[in-house]
């Protein structure tokens, strides 16, 4: 369930946390959804109109297929040059032919498997640099003034010079990825440390927990909430740096990722194959944001310590 | 957990008759039971002179003055006063938390306390518990610190489940669970390790009245049968007369012990030695009836 999902329906109907099964269950069956009929979600005082009586599903893919059925309309229509702009058919063709030929296939691969390392590397660092900053005050003064002076700054600007650095190769991107993810996961982290709750610290020091047994298994736990929402900003920027380096870098000729493909696509005017690309890296963003969702939903929102997410 | 389940039990102690006593507790004061120190056997804890200071905007201020008292193995020690008056603090100083400045809290011989499970602590609020973790979690995972294999772990966390009426919610989690039930769990776990001395601190504070005197009940019947050592903190004269043996009295900040007062054999309300010491304590707390005929619980 989106953020933008909880923002749109009324608080009281919303699913309390932890009491309804996830999935959607909670969601009226389309054949309650009859004007005049009781459902479950019914508010007192106020009028539903038919459109929000719909399940939430169905008035998504209504709001979808309109969208792209006047896609379709206007590129048929106005006869828009296919040099510029491509209609959905030809679009959803060249990601069939694209996925079959393993042209995309492959430049997700690549792109993937970049940013899995380089988000890993990033995380652990992370880790290390929360840890040290609660451990020591040094640490501390390390960790607040390197996101203070390095975390404005887009870590893809880093990119030119991490290529002389490391070569044209992915080590350079991975590179920088894993400093657009180290410093939101070290603040997340950090404030999660320090916002541990007073008294859960004194129960578990009163069991004699102390050192790295009190960090595995009482502070970071209870820094969860905040770890989720930095991996989650972490993924954000990480995707949208990795797609952006590939860009840059895919000129270059290095590693075909998405990021190159679209570049590739654009310079032999493939136009359906550059919006093949795009189309792959919406979804992808779409999985692993649902994903993430997901583990939240089944830990930190589960055990009460953060509402839905 | 019925308050009956044993009755007499606590009565029938005698030098050296307490282990079988304890039955199926078997190895809750294997510390206590372990070390026959002569003489000293009987105090588990002596706070001698004890002062308490904390540091408040660059002002160091002193919240408990000198208090002096000493505890026996298997009593149940209430500390009550004024708010303010180190009570709490002075809990917190026996679990190992605050240092002192001044004075001496011996333990069981040992007079360098810090935190440990030997003293388990069961604080006032809910959220002392692990949210991660089930009820039956919350209550086995401190036996898997202490060195308990997972499986008796699990079977010895099942078993103070069922006594404090908690199997039913034994997979649930923490937010999932009432106030009262959150505390219960809490004593739990705190029981299960089978401590030295359990540290109350104001656990019912924060519960309606009526859920209050059924865990105040349910409390008693407990510690009847484990014959558990507790120091209990309270600011309500009728929980201390209720719970404790011996209720000591501290003062407004800076404080002193001004009376401890033995609160053991008396009747209910209708006994006229009850009514005398339940005066007693309101006329030390400065109280009127009036102030307290309204938060009584």
């Amino acid at each position: 369930m989106s953020k933008a999902e909880a923002a749109l329906a009324p608080a009281d109907e919303a699913p309390k946390a932890g009491e309804l099964p996830r999935g959607g269950s909670w969601w009226r069956p389309a054949g309650l959804a009859m004007p005049g009929a009781q459902g479950g979600r019914g508010v007192a005082g106020r009028r539903q109109s038919a459109w929000s009586r719909l399940p939430t599903w169905f008035r998504r893919l209504i709001v979808f297929v309109v969208l792209v059925a006047f896609w379709q309309f206007y590129v048929t229509v106005k006869h828009v040059n296919h040099l510029v702009f491509s209609s959905p058919s030809a679009a959803m063709t060249a990601v069939i032919d694209g996925w079959r030929n393993g042209q995309i296939a492959h430049a997700t691969a690549t792109t993937l498997e970049v940013l899995v390392i380089g988000m890993a590397i990033g995380l652990v660092v992370g880790l290390l640099f929360t840890v040290a900053a609660t451990v020591t005050t040094v640490g501390k003064d390390f960790v607040m003034m390197m996101t203070a002076m390095i975390n404005p700054l887009p870590s893809i600007a880093i990119l030119p010079l991490a290529i002389i650095w490391f070569g044209l190769n992915s080590k350079a991107l991975i590179f920088v990825i894993a400093l657009a993810v180290v410093w939101p996961m070290a603040i997340n982290m950090s404030t999660g440390f320090t916002t541990v709750n007073p008294t859960l610290l004194m129960a578990a020091r009163n069991l004699g927990l102390h050192g790295s047994r009190m960090i595995r298994d009482v502070l970071i736990p209870a820094a969860l909430p905040y770890t989720m929402s930095g991996i989650k900003v972490s993924w954000a920027f990480g995707w949208r740096t990795v797609i952006a380096a590939e860009l840059v870098f895919g000129t270059a000729g290095g590693s075909g990722g998405l990021g190159y493909y679209i570049n590739n696509s654009q310079y032999f005017l493939q136009i359906p194959n550059v919006f093949a690309g795009l189309i792959t890296i919406a979804v992808i963003g779409i999985a692993v944001e649902t994903m993430l969702n997901m583990v939240e939903k089944r830990t930190v929102v589960r055990w009460g310590m953060q509402r839905s997410a | 957990m019925e308050a009956g389940d044993v009755p007499g039990e606590r009565d029938a102690e005698g030098p050296g008759g307490t282990m079988a006593a304890r039955g199926s507790e078997r190895g809750a004061t294997e510390r206590g039971g372990a070390e026959p120190t002569g003489a000293m056997e009987s105090v588990l804890l002596s706070v001698d002179g004890a002062r308490i200071c904390y540091r408040l905007r660059k002002q160091v201020v002193t919240a408990v003055e000198s208090a002096t008292f000493s505890m026996d193995r298997h009593e149940r020690l209430m500390l009550i006063g004024p708010s303010g008056c180190g009570k709490s603090t002075l809990l917190k100083a026996v679990a190992g938390f605050i240092p002192l400045a001044g004075g001496r809290i011996t333990f069981d011989g040992h007079e360098d306390l810090t935190p440990g499970p030997d003293r388990a602590v069961v604080f006032q609020e809910f959220d002392q518990l692990f949210p991660w973790r089930t009820v039956l979690e919350n209550v086995a995972y401190p036996l898997r610190v202490v060195g308990r294999e997972r499986s008796e772990a699990r079977a010895i966390a099942e078993r103070f489940l069922e006594m404090t009426g908690l199997t039913q919610a034994a997979d649930r989690h923490p937010h999932e669970l009432s106030g009262g039930m959150k505390q219960r769990v809490a004593i739990a776990r705190a029981l299960a390790l089978e401590p030295a001395m359990l540290l109350m601190d104001e656990p019912f504070g924060s519960l309606d009245a009526i859920t209050r005197a059924r865990l105040q009940r349910e409390l008693k019947a407990i510690a009847d049968r484990t014959r558990v050592s507790i120091l209990f903190v309270t600011h309500s004269i009728l929980e201390a007369m209720t719970l404790g043996d011996r209720v000591v009295v501290l003062g407004s900040p800076p404080s002193r012990v001004l009376d401890i007062v033995d609160v053991r054999g008396l009747g209910g309300p209708g006994d006229p030695r009850y009514v005398e010491t339940q005066a007693h304590l309101h006329e030390l707390l400065g109280a009127t009836d009036e102030d307290l005929s309204g938060v009584e619980g």
